[in-house]
């Protein structure tokens, strides 16, 4: 099957339907903002949304995570770890931009060395993910390598077609989900009727940021006084890296009263003072300066020498929520276009 | 020995050379006063730092008191007047918050006060008893991810 | 162009060309709409980038702390207040300082305006007298910038520069509201109400730390966050530490604050961090007679004290 189709007023149905087998995921509506949640009713989903603000990476890699809890009265301690997932779950929903920034994820979770805690909720992870037939003037995901209706990283891609959504299938797991429920494969018509939909929304897609000779450009940039200019007004906050569907860092604290406690994992921020600190006192990323430099070179050079991908989807979430309006497309534009690096 | 119900856990924070002497002197004196409360010495009221209360609050102490010098006594001159400060604030700002009041207390208490450290201890454990176990930012079992 | 920019620029290239302050901290047009950003000017030529509108809302004199240079800073009420209490508290020196006063009527709150549109995206803003003409793929709408300010400018009082080296714009009449209005009203709850409120409100902190570092007055080496020697709190979203971080933060602020609001146009998720705050700046204005960065020879409540200072929360039976 290539694609099928779904009646808008059937969502809520098909989500009760996946919900006596899947945990699932969708965004909803809660204190007036859009956030995925878990929900126990398909007629909790919203479909019409731009995005959440919050990305959905806490569903795949929660801020906190308990690794394992222990208690040390015997001479080794006890050590209890979680059991791991076993439901499936699915997230409904998201957009091509978030689902793409999973395989991102993959590649540091899931690449030599695995994550248990990732890579067991991944493997049971369903991804239905909502074209974007209206994107924001935010978003720069076609710069990236992605795009409005990118398949990368879902397992079905749904496309708005006015009362029905042409849903077009993109591996195997989505096959056998729709298989499974009786949906049978729409035929060519709809898939022409759907090109014509995301030609017209790549097209309305704003200026493209310039990412072609970027990385060479900025691994020669290290040392120029231009990231002194575009960081004098960061706030090294790390709000960014929190809303970022591909940010990654991590921190592992133990917290412990008395003889028991548990190990956590926490969402860290390369943007944070301390992230570099090192245990002899010395900081090589002292100020806001050398850490955003870090965080845009991490993004746009070293993954690409570690893992071949730029460690960006293009979501404009950083755009949007930077309180002192620092722009990361603005940021790599005076970079590719500055003349004093070479 | 009856059976007793539940008996609140206080900590008091005491300077030194005044309230921590009287205390002592309680003590010595024989004065009865409810086993409820464990003592900590610091050198000075006005050394405490506000997280010393609020890591008792979150360790589930169900009530805190901090006595010093009285004004014009402090061994140190001036310690307990900014401790003065600085727990006006904190008390406001915690029961403000919702905190209730009666849980944290300030009192002073001087080196021959024997007899009012006993009282106060009494009347704060009789208050606190029926305030009930500290059920605010008492840091509870994590709770762990979204998908636990 | 409006009159405010024009002279900003005027006197911001004057400065420059006299050599009287190497850097001048202002704003320019942000990227998005609703938007201004901050706008670090070091040559003559860039003088024109400086703007004022009625989105600069960020607090500037975050950026003069600890500064070798002299810098000139574009400043409204707020702004210059919390620059008075950094001249005191020693991050800078009054004599580094060349303060551009601007009275200010407020700065509207772009996410208020977009709840207003709804989900409609805003592509446009042009700004009229009072009106804000919002524009979008498919509509346009006009909307009265009063009704949409940030909270804290609604409540402010002291539109107008308490000091300044140049005063740019017209002198604005300052509000006769009672700023702790809500406070009070908030205290006249019960206990159990006024927790759940606050229970509710950091829920939803992700601890991102955008509050802290917005704040002009929050520029402590080593935060009490970072502390891993002892740990004061814990770094995990957990209630009870959210609460004891927003609870001490706003407690390390007693007295210093001066309720610019910065902090929560920082928030992301809309946690209503300023009614802490001002209960203490209340608190700190009843007990002690102190407003934070009005004056530059009041010293800071916390590091000073009266013999007869107020004591009637001492249990004495």
């Amino acid at each position: 099957m290539k694609t099928t189709t779904i009646k808008k007023k059937d969502i809520a149905g098909f989500l009760d339907n996946i919900l006596t087998e899947y945990k699932v995921f969708a965004p909803v509506t809660r204190d007036e903002r859009v956030v995925f949640e878990e929900i126990g009713a398909g007629s909790e989903a919203i479909l019409d949304y731009q995005n959440t603000p919050m990305p959905p990476k806490g569903i795949l890699f929660p801020q906190t995570e308990r690794l394992f809890s222990y208690r040390s009265t015997k001479e080794i301690p006890d050590i209890v770890v979680p059991s791991f997932e076993e439901k499936q779950q699915l997230i409904f929903g998201i957009r091509p931009c978030d689902a793409r920034s999973f395989t991102i994820l993959d590649t540091v979770f899931d690449g030599d060395v695995k994550d248990p805690y990732y890579v067991n909720r991944r493997a049971n992870t369903v991804m239905i993910s909502i074209g974007c037939t209206k994107p924001q003037a935010t978003c720069f995901c076609t710069s990236v390598g992605g795009g409005p209706f990118s398949e990368e990283g879902s397992d079905l891609l749904m496309i708005d077609c006015g009362d029905e959504y042409v849903v077009k299938v993109a591996s195997d797991k989505g096959t056998r989900l729709l298989e499974k429920r009786g949906f049978e494969d729409a035929g060519k018509d709809k898939l022409a009727f759907v090109e014509e939909v995301i030609k017209k929304a790549e097209a309305s897609m704003g200026p493209e940021v310039e990412t072609d000779g970027l990385k060479e450009k900025l691994d020669k940039s290290f040392n120029d006084p231009i990231w002194m200019q575009v960081t004098d007004k960061c706030l090294g906050c790390g709000l960014c890296t929190y809303f970022c569907p591909t940010c990654h860092c991590f921190d592992i604290v133990d917290e412990t009263v008395g003889s028991a406690g548990e190990r956590i994992r926490i969402w860290d921020s390369c943007m944070f003072p301390l992230f570099a600190l090192q245990a002899s006192g010395l900081n090589p990323r002292p100020t806001v300066k050398e850490r955003f430099r870090q965080r845009i070179m991490h993004k746009f050079s070293y993954m690409m020498d570690d893992y071949g991908k730029i460690g960006c989807v293009g979501c404009g979430r950083c755009v949007t929520e930077c309180p002192v309006n620092l722009d990361i497309r603005q940021v790599l534009d005076k970079i590719s276009r500055s003349e004093d690096i070479k | 020995m009856e059976s007793q119900g539940w008996e609140p856990k206080i900590v008091a924070f005491l300077c030194n050379w005044c309230s921590y002497a009287g205390a002592d002197l309680a003590g010595t004196s024989r004065i009865q006063y409810p086993a409820n409360v464990r003592i900590i010495r610091v050198p000075c009221s006005g050394r405490l730092n506000p997280f010393f209360i609020l890591a008792s609050l979150q360790h589930g102490i169900d009530g805190v008191l901090v006595a010093g010098c009285h004004p014009g006594e402090c061994h140190y001159l001036t310690g307990n007047y900014s401790a003065r400060r600085k727990f006006a604030l904190l008390k406001s700002l915690l029961e403000y918050a919702g905190l209730e009041e009666g849980r944290v207390q300030f009192s002073w208490v001087s080196a021959s006060e024997g007899v009012k450290f006993a009282k106060i201890i009494a009347g704060a454990t009789e208050k606190i008893k029926a305030l009930g176990p500290a059920n605010k930012l008492v840091k509870g079992k994590f709770e762990g991810a979204l998908n636990e | 162009m409006n009159e405010v920019t024009k002279k900003i620029r005027e006197v911001a290239l004057k400065l420059l060309q006299k050599k009287k302050v190497d850097l001048v901290i202002g704003f320019e047009k942000g990227t998005l709409p609703l938007r201004a950003t901050p706008c670090f000017v070091r040559r003559e030529e860039e003088a024109d980038r400086l703007v004022w509108n009625s989105f600069c809302e960020n607090n500037l004199a975050k950026y003069i702390i600890r500064r070798p240079e002299r810098v000139a800073i574009m400043a409204k009420g707020c702004d210059v207040r919390a620059a008075v209490e950094l001249i005191k508290e020693n991050q800078i020196s009054r004599e580094q300082l060349v303060i551009i006063g601007i009275p200010c009527q407020g700065m509207v709150d772009r996410r208020l305006v977009k709840a207003e549109l709804q989900e409609r995206e805003i592509l446009e803003v042009v700004e009229k007298d009072n009106e804000l003409i919002l524009k979008g793929g498919d509509f346009k709408e006009t909307l009265d910038r009063n009704t949409f300010l940030y909270h804290s400018c609604k409540t402010c009082t002291h539109r107008n520069p308490v000091i300044y080296d140049v005063l740019v714009g017209d002198v604005v009449e300052e509000s006769n509201v009672d700023p702790y209005e809500d406070v009070k009203q908030f205290e006249d709850q019960l206990p159990e109400e006024r927790w759940e409120y606050f229970s509710k409100e950091f829920t939803r902190c992700i601890r991102c730390y955008a509050c802290r570092n917005a704040c002009p007055l929050c520029y402590c080496q080593e935060c009490f966050v970072d502390s891993s020697s002892p740990p004061w709190i814990g770094k995990t979203t957990n209630e009870s530490d959210t609460a004891i971080f927003h609870l001490m933060r706003a407690f390390h602020l007693a007295g210093r604050c001066v309720e610019c609001g910065a902090c929560e146009r920082a928030c992301p998720v809309g946690v209503d961090i300023r009614k802490l705050h001002r209960k203490l700046a209340r608190d700190v204005k009843e007990r002690f007679g102190y407003e934070s960065g009005v004056s530059l020879e009041q010293v800071t409540p916390l590091a000073t004290f009266k013999p007869d200072d107020p004591e009637e929360f001492i249990l004495n039976p």
